[in-house]
């Protein structure tokens, strides 16, 4: 997700608030495969991409180009989006209501881990997603350093007018990205029950933890922003359950405060993120150390 | 005297005039500024919770009741309750300390959050530390319980209870309770309006605006302006503080779930976008609109259940993102684009052009 969004940021330079919810839809198109289609959960993960594809490029042609072409300010384009999140949690409870009357079966609270596999006692979903998430890593380190499309994008990202003129259709380009907007956290939010319980309004808590991310990556690159959701997801999960063994469960709850804590950090350490810091010195730095400890010993 | 539909009426009125302080803060913030806030509900929360959890134990302790607060919440604040109802004085005073502690508190939680633009933080990151500190500043209030209760949430005093003993006009006493509610949110919207209109003509106003269109070239003329934003946040947020202290209030009864963000944060914004930003006119129509419209989808909640095939809650949602995102794309200025701000009155400067002209034409003459 917090790639999705670094995506959505760094190239068609639109500030994204609603890649939560795009995560719910995905969410919500696992669950409408695996309950009404008969889906095993794995396939329908597929059409979580897809669809969340589809939904992404949608609202590139409904909201975020004609804003574009009126040309509107990042502050303008952050409010569309919130207001594009609103809307798309109305729907997708709208929708989550019409399932219940029409199916007769339940459509908020749920979990859906029964469809999950097991492999020697760890969950199927550990291995799977991680499967995923590398895979969709390389693949978007290759197509931006190896593809036509991905070196076009990264051109747009520095410079949509350079970039035009230099003969990129950018309407294209912004296109596949927006499809990649969409689908990427899609397909994220088809793990997303198997693991937690969900409901249509799951994404107020989840925003906090993508932004977070992308904070920490600082908003520029998918690495950065991929490093930055890791180490979110690993403090979030493993610092708050050693917690609750110290201080009781009542602090579950508070899980994602992690997350906004570590934001804080960042915004006010070093506001430009893991992108902004510099790399080489910090390595030389320890490289010295490191020499010099081996010297001694 | 029972007049069908007055109880609907009067609720409206005091929505209207709640959520209006809270705009016009926020234009103020937003509008005139430029500044993405979008923690406002923080603001309002910090008033309510505020109220919730202090003003009833306030008075515990000055009518000396023993006891745990939250564990015998309801007994306590009955007695309490009886107290002010026969006390009209005391009720009017912890009503004026509560509304100014509320406004010290909303000051002081802008500060805070105005704080990271001094470290030089970019106002698209600020939106979102924002948003994101808003959700955790709800939860902390719904999960604390020594707060105000956790889950359950705890009943408010009600400095209002004295004006059901009497009756003016023939209005039965809960009437007269909503009577009182607006008198006092009329007269903090009077401060409010007052404070805002003074800023918008003043030369204070127009540097805001100047901040907003270019901050770099204000900076170059010698203003400080992050500094200014700060400031502004303060300011904006005390408002807003006192704006949730009203409604807690009025609704008697505060939850940690009550200030969240798609009401005091998307609304206030979707009405000073449709309205016009940086106008107050504009902001004051805008309000009025989207408050009435959600009054009337709440009111004819039980009629819908039967024509639409889902829960007319979602209506309001579905409604609210539309509106901004067609208000965004067919309208970005608002319903009233704001107007250049004239530091002289139009027939002033209108009497200085026929001079000149007058002025060269004499001159090409001779």
């Amino acid at each position: 997700m917090a790639i999705s969004a670094t995506l959505a940021l760094s190239i068609t330079n639109v500030p994204n608030f609603a890649v939560a919810t795009f995560g719910t839809i995905g969410i919500y198109i696992s669950f409408t495969c695996i309950k009404i289609f008969g889906i095993g959960l794995y396939p329908s993960l597929i059409f979580c991409f897809l669809g969340g594809g589809c939904i992404g490029v949608i609202i590139y042609y409904l909201l975020i180009r004609p804003l574009r072409n009126r040309g509107a300010t990042r502050e303008e384009l952050m409010i569309a989006t919130l207001g594009l999140d609103v809307l798309l949690i109305s729907l997708l409870n709208i929708y989550a209501d019409y399932i219940n009357r029409t199916f007769k079966i339940r459509t908020r609270d749920f979990i859906l881990s029964v469809y999950d596999f097991n492999v020697n006692g760890i969950d199927g979903v550990f291995i799977m997603s991680t499967l995923v998430f590398i895979a969709v890593l390389a693949l978007l380190h290759l197509m931006f350093t190896k593809t036509k499309i991905g070196i076009a994008m990264k051109a747009l990202g520095e410079n949509y007018y350079l970039a035009e003129s230099q003969g990129i259709d950018a309407e294209r380009i912004c296109l596949i990205t927006w499809f990649l907007v969409g689908a990427l956290p899609a397909t994220a939010g088809g793990f997303y029950p198997v693991y937690w319980i969900s409901n249509p309004t799951v994404s107020f808590f989840i925003v906090v933890s993508v932004f977070a991310s992308c904070v920490l990556g600082g908003f520029a690159t998918i690495y950065d922003a991929a490093t930055g959701s890791y180490i979110i997801g690993l403090a979030q999960t493993l610092l708050i359950s050693h917690l609750a063994k110290i201080f009781g469960s009542w602090i579950l709850p508070y899980n994602f405060f992690v997350a906004l804590i570590i934001m804080i950090i960042t915004l006010f350490l070093f506001p430009r993120g893991l992108y902004g810091l510099p790399w080489d010195k910090i390595i030389s730095k320890t490289r010295s150390i490191l020499l010099f400890v081996r010297r001694r010993g | 005297m029972s007049i069908p539909g007055i109880d609907f009426f009067l609720t409206l009125i005091i929505y209207i005039i709640i959520f209006l302080i809270v705009t016009l803060s926020y234009n103020l913030a937003y509008g005139y500024t430029g500044i993405p806030d979008f923690g406002r509900a923080m603001a309002a929360g910090a008033g309510g919770f505020l109220c919730a959890a202090l003003s009833g134990r306030l008075m515990a302790y000055i009518l000396n009741i023993q006891g745990d607060y939250i564990e015998n919440v309801i007994p306590i604040v009955s007695s309490i309750n009886a107290y002010l109802s026969e006390n009209p004085l005391v009720s009017i005073a912890l009503l004026l300390f509560s509304l100014v502690l509320a406004a010290l508190a909303g000051a002081a939680l802008g500060l805070l959050a105005s704080l990271p633009i001094l470290r030089g933080l970019r106002l698209f990151y600020l939106g979102v530390t924002l948003l994101a500190i808003q959700i955790g500043f709800n939860t902390i209030a719904l999960y604390w319980k020594p707060f105000i209760g956790g889950p359950l949430g705890v009943p408010v005093p009600d400095p209002f209870r004295w004006l059901m003993n009497y009756s003016i006009g023939g209005f039965s006493p809960s009437l007269m309770r909503l009577i009182g509610v607006i008198f006092a949110s009329m007269a903090v919207l009077i401060i409010t309006i007052y404070f805002c209109f003074s800023v918008s003509r003043s030369p204070l106003g127009r540097l805001l605006k100047a901040v907003r269109d270019d901050e770099e070239c204000a900076e170059t003329l010698g203003r400080d302006a992050r500094k200014l934003y700060v400031k502004v946040m303060t300011v904006s947020y005390a408002f807003t503080g006192v704006a949730g202290a009203l409604f807690a209030y009025y609704g008697g009864y505060v939850v940690g779930t009550h200030f969240d963000k798609v009401g005091w944060t998307f609304w206030p914004v979707a009405m000073v976008i449709l309205g016009g930003s940086a106008n107050f006119k504009g902001t004051i129509i805008g309000t009025v609109f989207f408050i009435t419209l959600r009054r009337l989808i709440l009111f004819y909640k039980s009629d819908l259940e039967f024509i639409l095939p889902f829960s007319p809650i979602w209506l309001e949602y579905l409604l609210l993102g539309t509106i901004l995102i067609l208000t965004l794309t067919y309208r970005p200025r608002g319903l009233f684009p704001e107007k250049p701000e004239l530091t002289l009155d139009k027939k002033e400067i209108q009497r200085i052009r026929e001079e000149r002209r007058e002025a060269t034409s004499s001159s090409l003459k001779t």
